[in-house]
Order: structure tokens, then sequence, then C-alpha cells
């Protein structure tokens, strides 16, 4: 539908800013009537091309500490400049002289919203080496040979791809959890921590001998060790302490890639019907301990390859005994997960301590079965941790996924930043309530401190851990109460600054500004102009998510047809209680059908899915891009026929057609369906024949463009090629608008149509309600 | 029995020597004893020990001796060394180096036990890497040197021959009253026959005896005079008999072989081969008995040694007069049961081939007194107690016949229904054979029908000569899936090193990786022997051993306060699986950690962690320990210190130090012990470790504490290498639970020694080896049928290292008595005295000292008094009168006062080290352990070569000690030599490879030097090596040196700042006893 047009553009801009409503609501009551919450998406290190990087420090406003930008009142005779969020005048510093009209410095021109600072370290630059990112693997040794070998041969890759300074150190577990001292020469060495027992930070650094304890003697004591325990006498501090279990990628590939050779599978014996024992919960706290004795500031992954569900000791999400299913969704719902709300509390405690430290948490999950990233979510995404799920170590949705994160550089490198800021400013009348999105917050207090929270609240400072070229946060804003009428008049402007200053991969400190300006609605007009149904429908989208998990018995369903409801109540134009006369602007004209596939979407269903699948799209819906998350709500089909060109197709079950291909592009899977004649003639080979290029060439399409949307996308979707009546198509038909199923198979059926198998209502019919209930007087 | 030299030596018939002895020292104790003996002991007498007088050779060798201290030359000691190193073909081989030709013939039988010896050669060679010489001698020399051996054997056995043909001899002898004598000697092929004349034997300790009582104490004694005077050679006899085993050549031959034995017994495997070897001799050696017998002229009465006190006291006794030892060095054969009557034993100490005929043999299991009294009161009116030492494995000599594998198939051992007795010789058989009446419960049974069999016109089943377990007191049954809760466990060894900053300075974790990585080899062979090895710091080190890499795996277990098993596999793997990893790691180890900066240890926790891993199997856990453990579960304080200070403050605490600071270890213990796992602590330390409360864990799981202070990385090592191996290649089991039955009326009150406690009535051994013993304390329940015999019988169900599950049931019947005098003359000294020691040591840590000191006294007074007042009415009270049984026991008694364990001038762990050294101690051994043997060595030279290797002991007396003269002290665990201040250069020179005494070194290493008197040095040490199992700490000590000092402190019979001198405390016992009897 209307979803690949829109990707065309370049919504965000510079300034990586959406809102739902460009033109912002004066009051808090007129906001409130605006059904959809004033909220924007930011990207913070969205790349761009005009993107200026500045080598000097950021002028700053002496009062609210908004740095210097385009919107700034600039008076060059006097080198003073106003404020515009507070209006005070600051003077330019001496090397700011020569500015004039002509002469400006990048933060001011205004086709420069976003502008970037690249602060030099302050440390010398001999520490530049300690600010070289760590990698610090955590592999589940608990399964088959086969998978630990695909397991093994990504992490060995991924070592190799590693720039030569990284520091990469080593955590295999299974039973219990082991800490590959890389440093030590003589032989192979590790620490063992018992998978049973919960350990907290001081223990595993007492216990690896990098308990700051001891006396901190500076110098890099060559230590020999022979296991530098926590002895008062042992020579090395901490920091190059660390260095035996902490090595440059250069100095340890070896000794890695032939310790992963030596590497088996966890030999502890599985009781018949069990579970193996598996430690997660303790090989991350192990593992959060171990980067806690690395340097203050340096960037850390912590990046976990699970094979399964944590059965042993804290952390557990699922008891031994096979025949103890892991809690589904209906068990959360009737409090019948005895493991659940420990196993949060652990990883919460986990997650807090990584974000303390800075530290990022990402998880690879492959099995068959849940491995507990419901249990871990709240701890991925406050470090800003990426999650990839999958079937196996040896499927492209891991593999391809797992690799990407190494690329530096180039067009196909994440971007992976660590140790982000995020600081909002705004003008006075507005009001942060919270951040839903991979970050932190930080409890940093000021005027701008809405009272109701969203997600990270009570603050205008997020940490985040752990941030990429994509990463998204939606910002949910209010605005003053009062009706007060502006001194600044009707068309006065509002102003928000977003800094967010972060480590990039390559180690440098910088600092992006990014200050918007909208302006306060003047009218209803205004509002119905600047609305934005994409980023509206996202925001809903994460606005349920949230709700679902945060409040007791929410119903997304109705809460979701109600606002919807109200919204062309208000919005639209009607005669009361004539349905027939309902007509929506079209800035309004995309949110319906949003709306109903939201509803439709596993976001709202969520029995469908496993609590960790659950879990799974929710970090993502959170913090992907605007346009990538529409796809996710509603699914994006393009279909490939003789007689047309490709493009893009109702997302309806009356696209199927006997000679065509379609494409589905949910997100998380990409879809690519045969109709039955064409799956025929591919069978019979007709692309092979010279004189079917053409059948060749339609066949290729479709794959081709599949590709180009695996090649963008983190994680790697997964590709379901099938045909026609095949066990896979449920992967098309489960997105399609039922409008033809077994009730009405007769009136709708043409030839080479299908018809869903569903009670769920069609798109058409949702609207004829929707119509009705927003003509009713309210 | 008598212990003491005297009486034991002379194998007389029990009649003649109670006679002679009592005539030796003063009639009147005699005449009284007399009727008794005659009539009910006559042939038993316990003096009979000495009809045995030459022990085998092969095991602790004989006792102490000889009154007459010959200097020996010293012999060129270097080739043993190496030899010892190396497993037994080893020892054959260096054997030739060093003292060759003499030792190697008639030992070979006995090759079994004397390895201790030969793998002390090596070590001395270079501590770090003794192996390597020891090695290459032994493959190709071994072979050979058995069969030499084998040969020679026979001539020599006729000389030492007692062996087997003993029995003949004997019992011409037992019927022979005391005249026999006389011809005994004469049919003695040997010189030694010659001492057996009491006269001649006298030489200069004879002779002093007569002289004492009478002359110096005046009066009373006269009358007895007479008599006693006759007697009095006897008594001079027996020390005489001791003579001449030491000079005759015969006997030096015998412990030759005994070198040869030694190395074997390390190597488990040539001990088997021996004995067929040995079998040989036994014609020949005949002759030897004899020998013993003619010693023992005496009459009928009880054996006494009376000495008369003037009530004064102090000064008149003749020291010459007091009892000493008497050496014995000849064998002796001893047959246990003679014309169906138990036969009295042979002194522990002594040297003796034991032929299993109905009773147990007495290495197995041996009692207090070799006659039941008939009721609790008569016991106890003896002042003596009654206990059994039971050491079920304990080494035989090579001579013996093997134990009989019995072997009942499915249906498992015959046993009484009742009390679940073993089937054994005592068992009566009745109704034709079909039923029989178990000996221990007095139960009727029905025998089992395919076990049926006629009774022959002696009442005896026709097969019972064919049916070792119905003719032999010693049997070994074949165990079923009956007594196994799980299969037979694997013989697994894990070890376990201390790796904090200390002991890799002080060379401590050095040493032990070099010993055991030469020990490995010595593993028992096959598919069942497990190893693993960690180290431990203040964090616990495991090792994967088992993995395909060049590298084994290091396993870090930091969290000590809570512990676990890194791996649930391949920490413990199959030996011949890692073996080069193995050793690869050993080479590593020490280097690997030689930087180490961590001080704390954790040895609590890795005993813990090494446990769960061993915790599927059980097994062996040797652990290296060095410094107190500062860390983790079990983590210790240094409470010596405060100890100290409250010394001051009040001496009543002061034993609280030797107690268990706490419960953990004990706790632990006693899980390690349920899972079958026995710990071994081999303390190499310069400081104070608390062994108080670490020995909780060896003691409890049936291990043992070697202690190295201060260690010193150039003369342990080799030690700790000896001891090592011989910890692991010694005849031992696994998962054993012993049992000790006896008959009706007669109980078993408590058992002591090394093992872990759980129901009262069993035993539970995780381990237990050939040099454990358990002593068994007995009271009565009911009083005993006259005439009737009482059996004792001690089951252990254990595991061979091979995998066996076997019930080895030693039986020992005895006939009961309701005479007084019978238990004196049937008591056995060194049992007795074993039994004494091994109470004080329990007690030392829970009583005050001086309380602990006192009862020791008072035993012996108690005693002494019950003879003197029941059964030497005549005597004058002027006279001290000892049982000749127990004339040793002041003696003995005044030793142990002197012990560091009652002292309180020790340090604290010395004194318990030495408690809990006792605690387990066989009986040969803690005779010398109390009361060392000392030999002059300045004229070695001067000896004939065939002599004994051993030189005659001389008393511990300072009186002994020439200010030219050379002196070798030894007792069993240190050996001092001691350097007088005027000892010519040459004999330095020779001996030492130092000019002058100055020059003495603080960390001695023998050395064999290119001359006679060195070899000999050697040799000697090298045999008392051999007999005591041990490899010996060898300290040279020199006047006004601490060294100096403490070798004084071993003179017993000196008097001290706070003790008697012998004489004084004989007064002082006699004074007591006066007291008492007033």
């Amino acid at each position: 539908m209307a979803a690949p047009e829109l990707a065309q553009t370049d919504p965000e801009g510079i300034e990586g800013v959406r809102m739902t409503w460009m033109n912002w609501p004066r009051s808090k009551v007129e906001a409130s009537k605006c059904v959809i919450p004033i909220a924007t998406s930011i990207q913070p290190i969205r790349p761009h091309v005009d993107l200026q990087i500045l080598p000097y420090a950021p002028l700053r406003c002496k009062t609210c500490s908004v740095v210097l930008n385009p919107f700034c009142r600039v008076d060059f005779t006097a080198l003073i400049w106003i404020c515009p969020f507070c209006l005070q005048r600051n003077h330019f510093p001496p090397h700011y002289n020569s500015i004039s009209q002509t002469n400006l410095p990048a933060e001011l021109y205004p086709n420069f919203p976003s502008v970037e600072y690249s602060i030099p370290n302050y440390q010398n630059s001999q520490n530049f080496n300690q600010s070289s990112p760590i990698y610090l693997f955590i592999l589940d040794t608990c399964m088959i040979e086969e998978e630990l070998e695909f397991a093994k041969s990504s992490l060995k890759r991924a070592i190799g791809m590693l720039p030569e300074n990284a520091m990469v150190g080593f955590i295999s577990y299974g039973t219990q959890v082991q800490v590959h001292e890389l440093g030590f020469s003589e032989m192979s060495k590790v620490y063992v921590f018992r998978g049973t027992k919960e350990i907290s930070k001081d223990q595993v650094l007492e216990q690896l001998g990098l308990s700051v304890s001891g006396s901190r003697r500076p110098g890099p004591g060559m230590h020999k060790s022979g296991g530098g325990g926590p002895s008062p006498v042992a020579g090395a501090g901490p920091h190059t302490a660390i260095n035996r279990f902490l090595l440059p990628a250069s100095e340890c590939e070896y000794t890695l890639n032939s310790l992963l050779d030596e590497l088996s599978t966890d030999q502890w014996p599985i009781a018949p019907g069990n579970r193996a024992l598996r430690c997660t919960g303790v090989a991350l706290s192990v593992g959060t301990g171990l980067l806690s004795a690395s340097t203050a500031g340096t960037g850390a992954r912590m990046i976990a390859l699970v094979g399964g569900p944590c059965t042993e000791g804290p952390g557990s999400i699922v008891s031994k005994d096979l025949s103890d299913p892991v809690r589904s969704h209906k068990d959360l719902d009737k409090d019948a997960a005895p493991f659940f709300k420990k196993a949060v509390h652990f990883y919460d405690e986990i997650g807090k301590q990584l974000v303390n430290q800075g530290h990022v948490l990402d998880v690879f999950a492959s099995a068959l079965d849940q491995v507990g990233i419901a249990e871990m979510k709240v701890a991925i995404e406050k470090t800003g941790g990426l999650v990839v799920l999958s079937e196996s170590f040896g499927h492209s949705v891991f593999k391809d996924s797992f690799k990407r994160i190494f690329e530096v550089g180039g067009e196909q490198s994440l971007g992976l930043a660590f140790n982000g800021t995020l600081e909002i400013n705004c003008s006075k009348d507005i009001k942060v309530q919270g951040i839903v999105g991979p970050c932190t917050s930080l409890e940093k207090k000021g005027p701008s401190v809405a009272s109701t929270v969203i997600g990270q609240g009570n603050t205008t400072a997020w940490k985040m851990c752990g941030l990429d070229k994509s990463t998204c946060l939606t910002v949910f804003f209010d605005v003053s109460s009062s009706e007060k009428s502006d001194p600044a008049g009707p068309t006065s402007q509002l102003y928000i600054q977003y800094l967010t200053s972060y480590q990039s991969s390559d180690g440098q400190m910088r600092l992006r500004v990014t200050t918007v300006t909208r302006r306060w609605a003047a009218g209803s007009e205004d509002l119905v102009q600047g609305f934005d149904q994409e980023v509206a429908a996202v925001v809903m989208a994460r606005l349920a998510s949230y709700k679902m998990e945060m409040e007791e018995g929410f119903d997304a369903t109705r809460w979701l047809d109600r606002n919807l409801i109200r919204l062309c109540s208000k919005f639209g134009e009607y005669r009361k209680d004539d349905p027939a006369s309902f007509t929506l602007n079209s800035f309004f004209s995309l949110f319906p059908q949003f709306m109903f596939n939201l509803r439709r979407s596993q976001f709202v269903q969520v029995f469908n899915n496993s609590p960790d699948e659950t879990a799974y799209f929710r970090i993502l819906l959170n913090r992907e891009t605007i346009s990538n998350a529409v796809v996710m709500i509603q699914p994006s089909l393009i279909s490939y026929g003789f007689d047309s060109l490709p493009g893009p197709a109702l997302l309806d079950v009356q696209s199927i057609a006997a000679e065509r291909i379609l494409l589905l592009d949910s997100y998380f899977s990409v879809v690519i369906f045969h109709g039955m004649t064409i799956a025929q003639w591919r069978n019979m080979g007709y692309q092979n024949q010279p004189e079917n290029q053409g059948f060749a060439m339609l066949l290729q399409a479709p794959q081709e463009d599949s590709q180009l949307i695996i090649r963008d996308r983190f994680p790697v979707p997964r590709l379901v090629v099938c045909d026609q009546h095949g066990s896979q198509a449920r992967f098309l038909l489960a997105k399609l608008n039922p409008s033809a199923t077994y009730s009405n198979a007769q009136d709708m059926m043409h030839p080479g149509s299908d018809v869903i198998f569903t009670d769920d209502v069609s798109l058409q019919v949702f609207l004829e309600h929707l119509q009705r209930l927003a003509v009713q007087a309210s | 029995m008598a212990a003491p030299g005297g009486p034991r030596p002379g194998n007389f018939p029990p009649n003649y020597n109670p006679n002679s002895l009592s005539n030796n020292m003063q009639n009147l104790q005699i005449n009284q004893q007399q009727p008794n003996n005659a009539g009910v002991s006559a042939p038993r007498p316990p003096p009979n020990a000495t009809p045995f007088g030459q022990r085998a050779p092969a095991f602790a060798g004989s006792r102490p001796g000889p009154p007459p201290p010959g200097v020996f030359p010293r012999a060129p000691v270097p080739p043993n060394a190496p030899a010892q190193t190396t497993l037994p073909p080893n020892m054959v081989s260096s054997r030739p180096a060093g003292p060759p030709p003499g030792s190697q013939l008639p030992p070979p039988p006995f090759a079994s036990r004397p390895p201790p010896p030969g793998a002390m050669p090596s070590s001395i060679g270079g501590p770090v890497t003794p192996s390597p010489p020891a090695l290459g001698p032994r493959p190709g020399s071994y072979p050979s040197s058995p069969q030499t051996s084998a040969p020679s054997t026979p001539s020599h056995g006729s000389g030492s021959g007692p062996v087997s043909n003993g029995p003949p001899t004997f019992a011409p002898r037992m019927t022979q009253s005391g005249p026999p004598f006389p011809p005994a000697m004469g049919s003695m092929p040997r010189p030694l026959v010659g001492p057996p004349q009491p006269p001649a034997m006298l030489s200069s300790r004879p002779s002093s005896q007569p002289m004492q009582m009478h002359s110096s104490f005046g009066g009373p004694p006269t009358a007895v005079s007479s008599a006693s005077g006759q007697s009095a050679p006897p008594f001079s006899g027996p020390p005489q008999n001791m003579m001449p085993p030491l000079g005759s050549s015969p006997f030096s031959a015998p412990n030759t072989g005994m070198h040869q034995s030694i190395n074997s017994p390390y190597g488990m495997q040539t001990w088997p081969a021996q004995p067929q070897q040995v079998a040989p001799p036994p014609p020949g050696s005949m002759q030897q008995p004899p020998l013993m017998f003619g010693m023992p002229p005496g009459g009928q009465s009880l054996p006494n040694q009376s000495m008369a006190m003037s009530h004064s006291g102090q000064s008149n006794i003749d020291p010459n007069q007091i009892p000493r030892l008497a050496p014995s060095a000849s064998v002796i054969v001893h047959e246990t049961r003679q014309g169906n009557q138990a036969n009295p034993p042979p002194p522990a100490t002594s040297d003796y081939i034991v032929k299993d005929t109905g009773n147990s043999s007495p290495r197995y299991m041996r009692c207090t007194i070799n006659q039941v009294p008939l009721t609790a009161d008569l016991l106890s009116t003896s002042g003596m107690q009654m206990s059994l030492l039971v050491q079920p494995l304990a080494l035989a000599h090579p001579s013996e016949e093997p134990i009989h594998v019995v072997d009942f198939g499915e249906s498992g051992p015959v046993r009484c229904s009742r009390c679940k007795g073993y089937i054994n010789p005592f068992v009566k058989f009745i109704d034709q054979g079909r039923r029989f009446i178990c000996n221990l419960c007095g139960f009727m049974d029905e025998t089992p029908r395919d076990y049926h069999c006629n009774l022959g016109p002696d009442g005896r089943r026709r097969d019972a000569d064919e049916r070792p377990e119905l003719c032999r007191g010693t049997v070994e049954f074949v165990a079923t899936k009956d007594y196994m809760v799980r299969d037979p466990m694997p013989a697994v060894f894990f070890f376990l090193i201390d790796v904090s900053m200390n002991p890799t300075q002080t060379g401590a974790t050095a040493a032990a990786c070099s010993a055991i990585r030469q020990v490995i080899a010595d593993l028992p062979k096959g598919p069942r022997t497990m190893v693993g090895i960690a180290t431990f710091d203040s964090t616990i080190h495991f090792y994967n051993l088992k993995r395909s890499s060049q590298q084994p795996l290091m396993l870090i277990v930091p969290d000590v306060q809570d512990v676990y098993t890194p791996l649930e596999s391949d920490v413990i793997v199959q030996f011949s699986e890692c073996c080069e990893h193995l050793e690869m790691l050993l080479d590593n180890i020490p280097t690997m950690f030689e930087s180490n900066r961590i001080a704390d240890s954790a040895l609590g926790a890795a005993v813990k962690a090494a446990f769960l891993a061993m915790k599927n199997t059980g097994g062996k856990l040797l652990v290296f320990q060095s410094v107190l453990p500062s860390t983790g579960i079990g983590s210790l304080s240094v409470r010596e210190s405060e100890g100290r200070s409250n010394i001051s403050a009040g001496e009543k605490e002061a034993h609280k130090l030797l107690q268990p600071s706490d419960k953990t270890l004990k706790t632990m213990a006693m899980e390690l012990a349920e899972y079958q796992v026995c710990v071994d602590l081999f303390i190499t330390s310069q400081m104070y470790v608390d062994i108080a409360s670490l020995s909780v864990i060896p003691r409890t799981t049936g291990g043992q504490v070697y202690y190295y202070y201060p260690f010193s990385a150039r003369s342990d090592p080799a030690k700790l290498y000896n001891d090592l191996r011989w910890n692991i290649t010694r005849p031992q089991g696994f998962e054993a639970v012993l049992r000790v039955r006896c008959s009706q009326g007669i109980q078993v009150q408590e058992y002591s020694g090394n093992f872990c406690k759980r129901i009262p009535t069993d035993v539970d051994l995780p381990a237990i080896d050939c040099d454990k013993t358990i002593m068994v304390s007995l009271n009565h329940d009911d009083k005993l049928q006259e005439g009737s015999e009482c059996s004792f019988q001690c089951a252990l169900l254990y595991t061979t290292v091979y995998g066996q599950r076997r019930i080895r049931v030693s039986t020992l019947s005895l006939p009961c008595t309701n005479m007084l005098s019978n238990l004196f003359r049937s008591a056995d000294l060194d049992t007795q005295f074993t039994c004494i020691t091994k109470q004080a040591a329990i007690e030392i840590p829970s009583a005050p000292l001086a309380q602990v000191r006192d009862q020791a006294t008072n035993v012996c007074i108690n005693i002494l008094y019950s003879y003197r007042k029941f059964c030497a009415t005549v005597s004058s009270s002027g006279q001290l009168i000892l049982p000749e049984a127990l004339k040793m026991l002041p003696l003995y008694t005044l030793a142990l006062l002197k012990c560091i364990g009652l002292r309180s001038d020790g340090r604290i762990d010395d004194r318990s080290v030495w408690i809990n050294y006792v605690s387990p101690l066989p009986t040969p051994l803690v005779i010398p352990l109390v009361y060392p043997r000392m030999i002059a060595l300045q004229d070695l030279n001067e000896k004939e070569l065939d002599d004994s290797i051993i030189p005659v002991p001389i008393p511990l007396s300072s009186e002994h000690i020439a200010i030219d003269g050379i002196y070798l002290l030894e007792n069993g665990v240190d050996c001092l030599i001691y350097v007088g201040e005027d000892v010519q250069p040459n004999i330095l020179q020779q001996m030492f490879g130092i000019s002058s005494i100055e020059e003495i070194p603080n960390q001695f290493i023998l050395q064999q030097y290119d001359n006679p008197l060195s070899k000999k040095l050697n040799d000697i040490v090298n045999e008392i090596r051999r007999q005591r199992c041990s490899y010996l700490r060898l300290r040279l000590c020199k006047k006004g040196d601490p060294s100096g000092m403490m070798f004084f402190s071993y003179l017993v019979e000196d008097k001290t700042a706070n003790g008697f001198s012998y004489v004084e405390y004989l007064i002082h016992i006699h004074r007591q006893i006066q007291n008492k009897m007033a």
C-alpha cells in the first residue's frame, strides 16, 4: 500500500526527527482532544550526507546549557547570541570574533539543524587504547555438537573481523560458567563459576583476582599470573589485571581460535527426561562483573549466544523437567509461571549493573524452544542491546545478522556506538514524559520533566549504552496545562534540542546536536495539516505494547478501537449519526488501516506467539525506524505478473492470483509467494527454456528485491519461499486482510484466488463499524 | 610379651624361660609364680617369644638390641640410594654397588618390604630429580637379581633357616623343660648358639645383673641371691642371646636379603613373586630356632626381674643391673598354635616368621595378654588392660605362606546366622558335620548342604586340613554381591598441591611435583587406576587431563567459601589416558607458579573441591600443604601464639591447642569418609600450620599426616618422594569396613585408630594399608567358662587396588585362665605398652598434661603393684620386683614421659604430629618411637663384614656417649647422627666428606664415598629404612648446637631438667608401690 511510497522520501531529514503532530496543540486540554499523543521519534545518530562534523567544542548557554544553534538570534556586532529556549544573552568567546552574517560557523547555518561535534578526548592519547571497545563473548555450550560448531565458526569469523585494537574476552558456559583467561600463556586456563549460585559483581572481581581492594600499585607489572588472585601482594592493579581476560583481538585471535577448536559441548550429564543444565543467568552476571573491572567509560558489548532456556541457578526460566513446558502467555496471564518474576528481577538487576557501567547486552538466541528473551528483555532494552531470535546457529537469520555486527564502515555497517547519552532541552511550556525505546533514564530532574511518566521518564537525560545508526527513540511530550496566552504571540515557535553524546565505533567521542523548531498550532486545521499518520501509527503501537506490559489487564484492542473512534470523531467530517457521510482528511486516510493491521499484528495478538517472540518483536518495534516499524505493523506487498510491472498490491487475500508472484515484507520475514500456475510452470522447469526467458525473469525479480530488503535489515529477516496452497503459505495468509473467508467464499471467489480460514473481520467490515461509531454522538 | 631383650631373645619353650628369667633376677619372685606357670601356661610361656628370636628381616627388622656396641666400618652408601629410588628391581641393582655381595642372597625372599631404603637413595643424590639414576639400573638388574638371590638363599637359609623348619625343632623343646636347653644349643649350627648359654652370654651386662641387686642393696636380697645368682645369668642370657645374633653372620645374610625385599615391597608386583623364591630356604633354617631355645634354661617359675631398692631409694641402684632391652637378631619361627594350644607370639619388634597353624598371625592381630582372664575382676586386679591390636593388611614376612583366598562362589562365605561370624578353625562341627556351633556366639547352625562333610574320629571334619578356612587363622574370602553396595571402586589417586607463595619459594611445590612425577609410574597398572590433580592457593586449580590438545586445561574454582567441582568428568581420568599430560603438567607446575605472589592458601576448600570431584568413586586424596590455611572453608588462625601466652596464664588450657579449633573440618572429614575418600596430608612447612585441626581429616578418613618441618628443599625431597612412593605402592585396600567379634563374655569396648566411626560396632575405612593398626579395647560382659578358649575374630571387608572385593578374616583363639600369674606370664609387653602409648596419645588433647603423665606412670605402678602383691609374696620390701614379661615397662614408661607428645616444651605442631603418628602406628614401630635405637658408628671398621648390618644398640644414656664417638639414633621417624667433639678427622672425612666438626652442615644429605666406612654407614641407614618402612629424616648433630640438644633429648635414661633418670624413675616407682603396699 502506501508504505513503499512513503519510504522513498526522507521524512526524517537531517534532523532525524519525526513527530505525530507537526504543529503542536497549545494546551493540555487541546492536546488530549487530539487523541494521538504528542510524540517525536528521533534517530539520535542517524547518518546524513549533509551532516557537518565540527572539530571543536560547542558553545553552551550560560543558564540552560543549550548549545548554540541556527535558531539563536545573533548580534554580530556585539558578538552576542540569544538562546531561543531561555532568552538568555550569551557572549561569543574570542575565537568567534570573526563571525559575521556571511561568515557563519556551521552550527549557525539554518540548513544544518543537526551538527556533530567531534570532541577531542579529554584523556590523553595514551588512554585511547583503553577506550577501544570491548567485546565479551558468552557462548552457551549446552547444545548439540552441530549447533555448537555453527556457533563456533560464527564466533571465529567475528573475531577475525574485529578491529585489531578491540579488546576481546570469552566466557563459555553450560552447567557452570567458564571464564577463559586469554592472557595466560602456559596453558589454557579458565575460571569456573558454579551455575547455581548468584554471584555479585564484587565476588566476581574478587574471585577473578580483579578486586580493587588489593593494592592498586601503578605500573604495568608483568604479571606472569600464576593466577593473580586477590592477594594484596599481587602487583598488578585492576587495569592491567583485566588484561588477563581481555586482550586486543590481534593478540588473542590465535588463542581464541584454538580454544574454540578445543571447546566441546557441555560435559555435565543430563538426566533422562530433563533439560540441559544451563546457567545463562550466572554467566551473564559473571560477564557483567568481569566487564566492571574495565576502565570506566570504555564501551563494551557482552555478546551472548544462547542455545536454550536457563534452567540452572538464578535467572532460570523453567524447571529442569522436560515435562514442564516453558511459560506461555497464558501462563503469564494466569500467573502460572513460577520462575518468571524472579528471573525478570534477576535480569533487571544485571541490566542496571550494565547500565551503570555503560555496557551493552546483546543476545543471540538460537533454539527451537524459548530461551528467556522475555525475562531478559528489560536488560537488553535498557542497555540498548541487540537481540536476534532464530531457530539455529546455522540459520542465516543468525549467521548473517551476527556477521553484520562486526562490519565496520561501509553500508553494511550497523554503525554501532557506545556510551550514548541523550539530553533534551525544550521550550518552557513543554514537558517530557519519557522515552520508549532502548535507553535508560538517568533520573536527571529539571523543569521540563512532566509529572506523568511514559517509559523511561522522570528525567531529561537518558543513557544509551549501545546505539546505532537506526536506533530510534520515541519521546512523549506534554504541554503545560495553562492556557495562558503566549507572550511571543500566536505565531511563536517551540524549540526542542536533542544533545546526543556517544562514542563512535572507532572510539571517538561525538556530540550530536539537533535543534528543531515547530509551530504551535493555530487551530484545528493546523493540527490536521501537521498530522503524521505513520508516526502516529508507530507511536500507538509502541504505546499499546508498553501499556500491555505495564498495565495489568490492559485490553489493547479496545484501547486502540476507542482511540481510533475518538480520533475519527474529532477529525473526520460527517454528519452526526450518518455513517455514510463520513469522510476523512487525506492526512488521516491511512491511519484506520494501520490500526486495523495493528490490531491483528503480533504486537496485539500476543497469544499466537511465545512470550520470547513477543518480547523480541517489541524490542525491535521500539528501537527501529518509523518506516521499518510501519512495515512491522502493516507489511508491504508487491505483486509481480506478466501483465504488469511489479507494483504494490493490496494487503488483501484478493491479491493472490495463480499467475502472480507476491513478495511480502513483514519485517521479520520476507515471503515470496508463487501463485499456483507459476509454481507449476516453475516445477516443470519452463524458466530454463530459452524461449521462456520472460518467465525466468519474473521468477528472478522478487528474489532480487527480497535480497535488497534483506541486505539492509538487521536482524536479517527470515526468507520464506513458498507456493500457493503450500504449508509455508501461512506466512503470507496470516498477514492478509481476510476479505475472502470460508464464510463468504461464494460471493468473493474469483479464479486463482484464495480464501483465508478465519473468523477475523475484514478491513471492510472494520471500517464500516468505525464509521458508524465515529459519527455517533460521543 | 617380654619385650625386653632378655626373655624374648631366647626362644625358650615357655616353660623354661620363666624360670630362668626369674632366676636371673631374684629368686623371690620366681617361686611364687612358678607354680602357676608350670601348670597352666607352661607350654605357652610368654617369654616364648624368644623362640622366634630372629625376625623376618624383611620387615621392620629385628629389635635394637645387642648390647655390645660394635663399631661398624662404614660402607659407601650411594649405590643403594639409586636403587631404592627406582622400583624394586632397582634395588637390586643398586645393592650391588653398595653392599653388594652379602646383601643379595638370603634376602630375596624379603624383597617385599625393604623398598623404602632403595627409594631413598635416588632422592639423596639429587632432591629434585632423583629418579634418573635409579631408573636406569632397575629394569636390567631386576630380573637377574632375583634369580641370583634365589639360589643363594638356600645357603643362607640354612643360617637363617628357622623359618619353616622351626616347628619340628620346636616341639621337642617344648616338651623338654629346662634341660633341653643345652642340647638345643648344641644342635644349633650357628655360632649364635654360643650365646645361648646364659653364663657366657652375660658378657658385660649379665655380669652386672647378678651384681646388682644383692650387692648394692644388701640384706634382703641375699636370701634370694643364691637363687638369683643362678638365675641371674638367664636374664642376662636373653640379652646375651641377643648378642649372638649380632655377631652371627647368618643374620646379616637375612638382612641383606632384606634389602632386596625392600625393593619389592614398594612395588606391589614384585612382592608376590618373592615368596616363591623364598620358599626354598626353610629346610636349612630349622637350625636357628634351636639356638634360641638353648637360651632359656629356666625352671617353671614365673619370670621376674627384681631389684633391690633401698627405701631411701636414690643412689643405690647399680645402673648395670637395671632392666634393659636385650637385642635379638635371629629370626624366630613362630607357629601360631602348637598342640592345639595358642602359642604366645614373639615380641612384636623381633624378627619372626609365622606359620599359621590355626590362630591368626600376630602380625594381623595380637592381644595384650595371651590368656584371657575369666572375669573382669581378675583383669582389673592385674592392673593390665585387655586389648587387641589389629593390623589386618600387615606385611607378611616373605617366607611366610601367603594368605589363602577362599571362594565360596555365589553363596559367599559360611557365616553364623546369629552373630554373622565367619567360619573359622574354631567352629565346632557336630552331628556328623550337619551342624556347627559358632565359637563366637555359641549358636548352633545348620551346615549348608554343599558345605557338608563328615567328621573324622578326632571330631574334626575330614576335610579340615584341605580347607584353609578351617585350618588357618587368617584367610581371605572372595566377597559376593551381597557385600557390595556398588561395584568395587576403582583405584583413584588425586593429588592436591599447594602452590601459594610460600611453598613455591621454599621449593616444596617443586618437591611435591617431582615426587609425584616419579611415583606415578608405580601406580597400579590397568584400567581401574584413575588419577586427578589439582593445585591451589587462594583459588583451586583443577586440570582437565583428558583432552586432545597438546595441553591440559586449567580450571579454576575461585569461590573458596562454597566450592564445587569444575567438571563432572575428565577431572579424574584413567591413568593410561592421561599419563603424558600428567607428566607434562607436573613438570610445568613449579615454573608456572614460581612467581606466584598469593600468600593465602585455601586448603579446606581445596580438599572439599577435590572431594566433590571424587565423590562418585571415592579414592585416595594426597594433599601437599605448606602453610596455615588462611582462606576459604575451614580456614584457620594462628592460635599458637595465643596458646603460648595462655600457658603462662594457666597450664590447664594448654591442651586445648591440641584439639581441633572447630568442627568444620571434622564435619567435612565425616563426609569424605562417607564417600570413601581417604586423605593423606604431606605437610612441608616452615611454620605453624595447626596440625591439631588439620589432622582431623586424615585421621577420620583412614589417612595419615606426613610432616616435614622445617622443610628443606635440599634434604627433604628425597624423603617426600619415598614416603609418597610407599604410600602409593604399599599393600592397601579401599572402601573397607572392619569389625571385631569376640566370644561370649567378652565384648569390644572401643576401637581407636585412623578411621571413621559412624556406628559403634563397625569401623569405616575409606582406605586401609599395611601400616595401619587399630586398637580394640575389650571388656567383659560376662564370666568366661573355665577351660574354654576365647575367640576373637577380625573381619575386614575391602576392595583391592585391582578391584576385587575381599573379606580378610583373622581369628585368634586364646585360652582362658583364672590365674593372675598366668596373666602376667602371658602378658605381651610390646602390645601392652603400645596400648598405653596410644591411650596417652588419645588423652593428650583432652586432658591436662600432668594428668596424662600421671596416668601413664600409674598404669605402670598398678601393674607392678599387682604383681608384687599377688604374685611375688616372698620378696623383701626393699626390692622392686618386676614380672619378667613386663620388666621393661618402667623404662618404656619413662621414655614415654619424655616423648615430645608428653612434654610441654615442644612446639604445638610437633606434639600434634606425634599424637597423630602414634594413632595408627603398628606395635613394632611404637617401641622404637618411644625408646629409640642408638648405635655407635665410630668403630664400624673394626667389625667383620659379615656381621649383621646394624651394630648392637646401646642404652639411651649419655654415659655411653664418648667424646670421640659417632652415634646414630633412630626412632623410625628421625635419624640423628651425633658427632662427638673429638672425633678423628679422618673418620669425618670418610663418612661425611668433611674435615672438621665445624663443617657440619645444617641440612645433611647422606652420601656414599668410596671407602668402607662410608659404605657401612650407608648400609646401616638403608637397613634401618627398610626395617622401618620409612626413609627417616637424617640430621647431623654436634654438641653446643640445637641439633646436639635434640640428640640428647632422646637419651631418655638421663636425668633432665624436669624428668627422672632411669634409676630415679625406678626408685620413684618402687616408692609408689611400697606406699600402696602399706
